[in-house]
């Protein structure tokens, strides 16, 4: 009796692992790898524009093997009154099972987002296909077609986006926007969203017509999209995303070009070491931060025609002078034009007075327009790279 | 037939088993709803209570070194007064049911096989807890040293893969809610203890001298669970943040699914869960086991494998109609569960106290 039970039971058990169950095979999804999202055609619909891999012509580095379609990608536009219902719509037309473990990109038109964008991050958020590494932008051209541009080295377009994102710290002047903290500020109760700007910009230059210069649109990183809550509140320029970094991504290094003090040539210095200190304090019932930013630098390039090391100072003066302007620019515009605490200076406050940030917590964007926020940057020049001409006076 | 010795390491390891997959799996959510990044404080009260706790269930234990609980009070007060700790201990074990069951299908389910009907994830558990369970309670501690290491396994992964994104300004400031308010939330940590409280209350008479070492392997069986749950509280406070940790009923899915190793290996919850369903099965399979031992003692069988199917179908109807629906799961989870477990397994333990001082003398005769 006991061997038959075993048995039964081994058997039943056997039937456990067969993995049937939610089994999908690989040729049969299709791997989406960005996802646009716009204002639909009809009011309080949403238009979903998705990118596909075409793994038999995505694969190697240039696309179009033999036997292939020659387009590594495969996009597809559909409407719904939700994003999940234009998924559906998708599924209509869409010969494979959509799968979004593999995305890489959430990319909305600007309308969408001045609308507001808790319906993306709740979707998203609450789907366990997607990784939460998936990078979220916004963008004043149209998703379709951005997410459909073949940008750079690589033949999927969605990829190509990552890769700029992953060395979006070089050129310093996008944040890393993902959707693990596009979720972590939009619950925040002390910090406002803050997304990376995309822009399609005629910078390609076609190797059969290259007099045509500038004829291919590419994926640009340009600034990034403030957030009042759910909505966009305005944009934040390049230059100002720069000041902004040093606030949410502690930016150490980046390019930052000034004028000669002797000639009217320019001069690129490398800052690195940039380190951001902020104090808040509380007084007469007005929240003040006083911001410090020092950073070490390196000429790296020079039009100057002169000892540098007679000029050294004055080109630190400049510095200091253009890494506080771009600050000083950004804290405007948070606090007098948009009132938002995208720079995540409700964080700073309410660590170090939790008992004041208890009563002013929920009026912080106001407080926070009000405050008193000084800026002091300092800057040492330690070095004029590889040459040792000019750098003793 | 050889009598089962359960070292103490066994006993660490099962303490740890018992607790550690509900914790880290739905608890952390819970603690994060009411008290916010000061989850960890909780989890930290609730982890001084419990090996409070631990000890007092020792000293309630040591004086019948050779009976478990029920035996004790039958002991002390007779055959009925038997049966109802028993019918105690039955009524807690088959309440525990719904809360691990949860942590088990919705951590499957929800993240991994949405497609796939509930009945297959509790047949299967049930299957396999009823096989453990019938094997013995050797079996059972053995399974709970493999699951620690599995434990270590799993603690390392996430700690590896989420250094990337830990933020220590999340965990600040300290006490937001205040004091009162974390020891209130640490009652949701105090449940998971519950459950410890009461296998050591079945299991303590086989430990290897547990009248000696009993009370101070229990404290550290709590210490170690307090330390590998602490991880997790930190790294979701810091990691996730408050306000994202609350939003979710498994939270640490939400931390594993967040985690990655550089940017190659991404996604690799598949291998987390892996090793996280050795201590989640312990706890069904425990679950099963307490079940059965306890009606055993209310129906007077000599063994306690005639309950193990009776008790596996009462487990399964009870967690069927628990997990079936996410509202009323987590309604159990955080308005019921707590109010069931820590009244029974911290209230018996002071009963049973009071009750061996006033019998001491019947107590060292029978001895």
């Amino acid at each position: 009796m006991r061997r038959i039970l075993c048995l039964l039971a081994a058997l039943t058990l056997l039937t456990m692992c067969v993995s049937c169950i939610g089994q999908r095979q690989i040729n049969e999804l299709a791997l989406v790898t960005a996802v646009g999202i716009e204002n639909g055609d009809k009011p309080g619909t949403i238009k979903l524009s998705v990118q596909m891999i075409r793994p038999a012509d995505a694969r190697g580095q240039t696309g179009s093997p033999s036997g292939g379609t020659g387009q590594p990608i495969y996009s597809a536009q559909a409407e719904g009154e939700t994003i999940f219902d234009a998924i559906r719509e998708l599924g209509r037309f869409v010969s494979r099972r959509v799968y979004w473990a593999h995305n890489f990109l959430i990319v909305m038109n600007e309308d969408y987002a001045r609308r507001g964008i808790a319906d993306m991050i709740d979707f998203f958020t609450r789907n366990h296909e997607l990784r939460m590494n998936t990078w979220v932008a916004v963008t004043s051209d149209s998703p379709a077609e951005l997410i459909s541009t073949i940008t750079g080295l690589e033949v999927v377009p969605g990829q190509a986006v990552d890769n700029l994102f992953k060395d979006n710290r070089i050129a310093g002047q996008a944040p890393s926007s993902n959707m693990m903290n596009l979720e972590e500020a939009f619950l925040s109760r002390s910090a406002e969203p803050v997304l990376a700007r995309l822009e399609l910009v005629s910078r390609g230059i076609s190797n059969k017509k290259p007099l045509e210069h500038g004829s291919i649109k590419q994926v640009e990183l340009a600034g990034a999209a403030a957030f009042k809550g759910e909505a966009m509140v305005g944009w934040v320029t390049p230059a100002e995303t720069r000041g902004l970094l040093f606030f949410t991504e502690r930016l150490e290094s980046g390019i930052e070009v000034v004028g000669c003090p002797n000639n009217g040539n320019k001069l690129s210095l490398e800052f690195r070491d940039a380190k951001l200190k902020i104090k808040p304090s509380y007084r007469n019932q007005q929240a003040q931060f006083q911001v410090a930013l020092h950073t070490n630098a390196d000429i790296v390039e020079s039009g100057c025609e002169t000892n540098l090391a007679k000029i050294c100072q004055d080109v630190e003066r400049a510095l200091e002078d253009r890494l506080k302007g771009k600050i000083e620019s950004l804290l405007r515009k948070a606090r007098r034009q948009y009132h938002s605490d995208f720079l995540k200076l409700g964080d700073v406050f309410r660590n170090k007075y939790p008992e004041e940030w208890r009563k002013i917590g929920d009026d912080w964007n106001s407080v926070f327009s009000e405050a008193q926020v000084d800026v002091a940057v300092s800057a040492k020049i330690n070095s004029v790279v590889l040459k040792s001409v000019g750098s003793v006076k | 037939m050889t009598k089962i010795r359960i070292s103490n390491g066994m006993f660490i390891a099962m303490i740890v088993n018992m607790i550690f997959a509900k914790s880290i799996g739905v608890t952390q959510g819970t603690l994060a709803r009411f008290v916010g990044h000061d989850m960890w404080i909780a989890t930290l009260l609730g982890t001084l209570q419990g090996a409070i706790m631990m000890y007092v269930m020792y000293s309630v234990m040591r004086r019948t070194p050779k009976l478990d609980i029920m035996g004790l009070g039958e002991a002390m007060l007779g055959k009925w007064f038997g049966k109802l700790i028993a019918l105690l201990l039955f009524a807690f074990f088959l309440a525990s049911s719904g809360p691990i069951m949860l942590t088990f299908v919705y951590h499957l389910q929800d993240y991994f096989l949405p497609e796939a009907p509930l009945w297959i994830f509790l047949v299967s558990s049930l299957l396999v807890g009823s096989i453990g369970c019938f094997y013995g309670l050797e079996v059972i501690a053995r399974l709970a040293l493999l699951g620690m290491t599995f434990i270590f396994l799993l603690n390392v992964l996430i700690v590896i893969g989420s250094t990337a994104e830990f933020d220590i300004r999340n965990l600040i400031p300290v006490l937001e809610f205040g004091f009162p308010a974390a020891a209130k939330a640490s009652l949701h940590f105090d449940a998971d203890y519950a459950m410890a409280i009461m296998m050591a209350a079945l299991v303590m008479p086989l430990i290897r001298d547990s009248q000696k070492s009993g009370g101070k392997v229990g404290m550290i069986g709590i210490a170690v669970t307090g330390l590998v749950t602490l991880i997790w509280a930190f790294l979701e406070s810091a990691v996730l943040s408050g306000e994202v940790t609350a939003q979710y009923a498994v939270s640490c899915m939400k931390l594993a699914r967040n985690a990655h190793i550089g940017d190659f290996l991404q996604r690799y919850e598949m291998i987390m869960i892996a090793f996280y369903s050795i201590p989640v099965l312990f706890e069904i399979v425990f679950c099963i086991y307490g079940t059965s031992r306890s009606m055993t003692k209310l129906f007077g069988t000599r063994n306690n494998r005639w309950m193990i199917v009776p008790a596996a179908l009462l487990i399964g109807g009870f967690s069927y109609r628990i997990v079936g629906d996410h509202f009323r799961a987590l309604y159990y989870l955080e308005r019921i569960w707590p109010y069931i477990a820590v009244p029974i397994a911290f209230g018996l333990p002071f009963l049973m106290l009071g009750l061996t001082w006033i019998f001491r003398r019947k107590l060292r005769q029978a001895g």
